[in-house]
């Protein structure tokens, strides 16, 4: 078995072991607090280092940003805040990824929009959007996309 | 917390198990969700009846914030956005028949964090994040997610398009 697709069914695992806890966590019929979430997610961290630990994370930075992106995705999808989405420390981590990040961050945009404006502005210094596109998610897209096509980040 | 993908479909059992682990007065208060999970809009936009924009006035000048108004995550700067769409300040929350009223969330450091319009059954309708739209009586988003409101504002009932 190759290394890549053995980590790919390592993280396989480990994401179904965090789904199982997640419908677990929520089959159980009563309110959950912010104290179960910090045990949800140290779990969850705890599952993902067992499968794929830290040294094979940092010597694939695309496992080490499916890792961090899953994670600040689940903390912040009820989140308005821009600010408070962005400052996740998941999220300041895939920054500090620096330009090895884009590639990964304008693939997963091909895929589904996201708040991925903010890192990509942080990382590259620029902002290819119009300025009469503020806010609107497709069109920032589109503009990302083309801007990562025109600089060899994404295969046209 | 399930993330969200492309057209994922997530069972309405788990999409009220989600809102309710963050947002446990709704399970004593009754809400119902009224539409599916979107990105294309915030809370700010909903409660400001725009549905293809996300409102925030971030440090990096990203996102759409009404001109003139601060960029600053002040409720100051949140007030004056929404008197740029006729809003202004009131005292109560309680249903007027012919105006629309919005709420502003803040959390513990004042800071906002969310805002609900008011519908003319007198419950709020509240986009959550990139979550779902739900309805809610005007007590169910209290949490430590999203703090407490601290504004109410009004305006005239806009007529339909």
């Amino acid at each position: 078995m190759s290394y890549a697709v053995l980590t790919e069914s390592r993280i396989g695992r480990a994401q179904a072991i965090n789904a199982m806890s997640a419908r677990a966590l929520l089959e159980q019929d009563r309110g959950l607090g912010k104290a179960s979430k910090v045990i949800h997610s140290g779990f969850r961290e705890t599952i993902n280092h067992f499968f794929v630990p830290v040294s094979r994370q940092e010597a694939d930075p695309s496992i080490k940003f499916l890792m961090l992106k899953d994670k600040w995705k689940a903390e912040t999808v009820l989140l308005s805040s821009i600010t408070e989405i962005a400052m996740h420390p998941a999220y300041q981590q895939i920054i500090g990824m620096g330009l090895t990040a884009v590639p990964l961050i304008l693939a997963e945009m091909e895929r589904e929009p996201g708040h991925w404006f903010w890192a990509l502005k942080s990382i590259t210094g620029t902002d290819p959007t119009l300025p009469e596109d503020k806010g609107h998610m497709r069109r920032m897209t589109e503009s990302w996309l083309r801007w990562g096509r025109e600089h060899g980040y994404l295969l046209e | 917390m399930a993330s969200l993908g492309k057209g994922t479909r997530i069972p309405i059992r788990v999409i009220k198990k989600i809102i309710e682990e963050s947002f446990p007065k709704l399970k004593k208060g009754g809400y119902s969700v009224t539409s599916p999970a979107e990105i294309e809009y915030n809370c700010i936009a909903w409660a400001a009846g725009i549905t293809d924009r996300w409102w925030w006035p971030d440090a990096l000048n990203l996102y759409f914030w009404p001109s003139g108004v601060p960029r600053t995550e002040t409720i100051e700067a949140f007030i004056r956005a929404f008197e740029t769409l006729d809003f202004t300040l009131c005292q109560d929350a309680e249903y007027e028949s012919g105006f629309e009223k919005i709420a502003i969330y803040v959390d513990s450091k004042e800071k906002p964090t969310h805002a609900a319009r008011q519908v003319t059954s007198g419950l709020w309708t509240s986009k959550l994040g990139e979550f779902v739209d739900i309805e809610h009586p005007i007590d169910g988003l209290d949490s430590s997610e999203y703090g407490l409101i601290a504004i109410i504002m009004k305006r005239p009932q806009p007529s339909p398009a």
